[in-house]
């Protein structure tokens, strides 16, 4: 087990890997859309979001996230705000979820991020159709939901391991 | 009941307002400010799209940075690919090559007695320059198909300034910055190109499919039957959109309908062409014209120059082979012509002995006929007849002693 000497900068540096993720998927549309099978995509930010709300996790400031979808929005060229909604909804229903929760299940967790991504993403995609007049393929976001969903369950392991050497 | 309904509001009021250790807001605060911005966003506030540029110009130079590892590994991948079929393509590349070289002189031809003409039938032209300008930020993301390209406001691009890839429309500008431009491509669900689909020269309008091809839409029904596949479809103008006369892509007509297929592949972009227009007087009177237009005209007529100068090549070459034919031909023809009296004076000389065999057959058959009948056409003492060796003499031997 990886094992850190607390206040060193490289321990610093891997506490604040989660909001440097973020950043770089933000920047980057981290969902490998460049292998190229139709319609495969998946919302590596409201995975991070997610896990690391629930968490509770000291560094993941919900102002940088914000920011985070600010920054989304540029990129993607959606309208400014719309991302940041989105990732702040994430960051509501994970504190709920936290506040009622006593003994965490990671497949209720699963479930309840799927309940959660849909209804976000139906909230996304009416306010672009209705009030900004964007044409979008509907397909896009179910296969989206679906990939970002299955994914949950690996990412947490990771996310796990990730932890577990912080608090060591 | 009422407990249950107690332990919501508390977990409701302790997720929106609570502030974690740490956090500076409360995520109703930021969920209301993030409302805002969306409401705000969608009105064109002066200052918003000022705070929007530069955000914009921050966040596309950081992508491009971002994205230069992704990038790097993505397009190594592609070229150890390329780098494999790398000699097939060259062979046919070459051969391609060969045939447009031939054809693009033509059609510089044509593009300069085009403006001439236009120069002649307008007071006023629109001449364009296209500027050169790097793809810094291209995600493929599935919901929007856009690129970020480094050239903006300040190199004189706008709102609808027409993006090409060589010599082929890939998109036109949707926002500007300072020094950077989103593109909308042609493959974007939102982007819809009026063309022109040849042969048959039919109105239609191309929209994304949101992949990498375009849907023909909004066309008359009788004239669906007449689109053929491999038809190819050039931008019509309509709208004043786009600029007329820029090739989109071939038509695929199969089960699933009728789709285009864009000539650029829009996930390979890496430099793009953007078409800069500018309105260009023409003065009646020469003597005012000023001096930038005179370097311009100079630099038609000295483009023109090179282009005749390039024909006057291709014609001297061409009259150098005309001419060593000819030469050719030439001797060709000598040999021709001395066969042919050759052969006239064997033709001549057979005549004769012909001539001569005839004379000589009638010779004899006289001769034959005399010894038979010359007791007949023969003049005697007591006899009628003809002396030997005159013409009756001869015709009476020929007629068998018939006088």
């Amino acid at each position: 087990m990886i094992s850190f000497q607390k206040k060193n900068w490289i321990y610093k540096f891997y506490t604040w890997l989660p909001v440097l993720l973020l950043y770089i998927s933000v920047l980057n549309e981290f969902d490998l859309n460049y292998i190229n099978i139709q319609y495969f995509s998946f919302n590596f930010p409201f995975l991070l979001i997610f896990y690391f709300a629930i968490k509770e996790y000291s560094r993941f400031d919900f102002l940088l996230v914000f920011i985070a979808g600010l920054i989304n929005d540029t990129v993607v060229g959606l309208p400014l705000g719309i991302s940041s909604c989105s990732y702040i909804l994430v960051c509501i229903f994970a504190a709920y979820l936290r506040n009622i929760t006593i003994r965490p299940n990671l497949i209720k967790d699963w479930f309840y991020f799927l309940f959660v991504i849909s209804l976000i993403n139906s909230i996304n995609y009416s306010v672009l159709f209705f009030f900004f007049s964007f044409e979008l393929d509907i397909m896009f976001y179910v296969v989206n939901n679906f990939f970002t969903f299955l994914l949950y369950v690996p990412v947490t392991y990771f996310f796990d391991k990730y932890l577990e050497a912080i608090n060591d | 009941m009422a407990s249950s309904r107690d332990d919501f509001v508390i977990a409701i009021r302790s997720a929106f307002l609570k502030k974690e250790t740490k956090q500076k807001f409360s995520l109703l605060s930021l969920l209301f400010l993030s409302v805002l911005i969306i409401f705000l966003s969608s009105f064109n506030f002066k200052i918003i799209n000022n705070i929007r540029s530069v955000i914009n110009e921050i966040v596309y130079r950081s992508s491009f940075i971002v994205s230069l590892p992704e990038n790097f590994v993505v397009n190594s991948s592609k070229k150890i690919f390329e780098y494999s079929s790398f000699y097939n393509e060259y062979k046919l590349n070459e051969s391609e090559l060969r045939n447009l070289k031939s054809k693009e002189i033509l059609n510089e031809i044509i593009i300069s007695e085009n403006k001439e003409l236009k120069n002649l039938i307008e007071d006023f032209t629109l001449t364009t320059s296209k500027i050169l300008a790097k793809v810094i930020v291209d995600h493929d993301s599935p919901f929007l198909k856009t690129i970020i390209i480094n050239k903006g406001s300040q190199d004189g691009l706008k709102i609808g300034t027409n993006i090409f890839d060589k010599n082929y429309l890939i998109g036109r500008v949707i926002e500007t910055n300072f020094k950077s431009a989103r593109v909308l491509l042609l493959s974007d669900l939102n982007s819809s190109v009026p063309i022109s689909i040849i042969p048959g020269n039919i109105q239609a309008i191309v929209t994304g499919d949101g992949a990498n091809s375009g849907e023909i839409k909004y066309i008359k029904d009788n004239l669906i039957g007449e689109i053929q596949d491999q038809s190819i479809g050039y931008t019509s103008g309509t709208g004043d959109l786009f600029r007329s006369g820029v090739p989109v892509g071939k038509i695929n007509v199969d089960d699933r309908g009728i789709n285009l297929n864009f000539y650029s592949d829009f996930t390979q972009l890496k430099y793009v062409f953007a078409e800069i227009e500018k309105k260009e007087k023409k003065l009646n009177n020469l003597i005012n014209q000023s001096d930038e237009e005179v370097v311009l005209d100079n630099n038609v007529e000295a483009f023109k120059i090179k282009l005749l100068n390039e024909e006057i090549k291709i014609l001297d070459e061409t009259n150098k082979k005309f001419l060593e034919k000819n030469k050719d031909l030439v001797s060709k023809t000598k040999e021709l012509s001395t066969l042919n009296i050759n052969l006239k004076e064997t033709i001549q000389n057979l005549n004769n002995r012909i001539n001569q065999n005839k004379l000589d057959q009638k010779e004899l058959e006289f001769l034959r006929l005399n010894l038979l009948y010359s007791s007949k056409c023969q003049k005697g003492t007591f006899k009628k007849g003809y002396k030997v060796g005159t013409p009756e003499y001869k015709k009476c031997i020929l007629n068998k002693g018939n006088y």
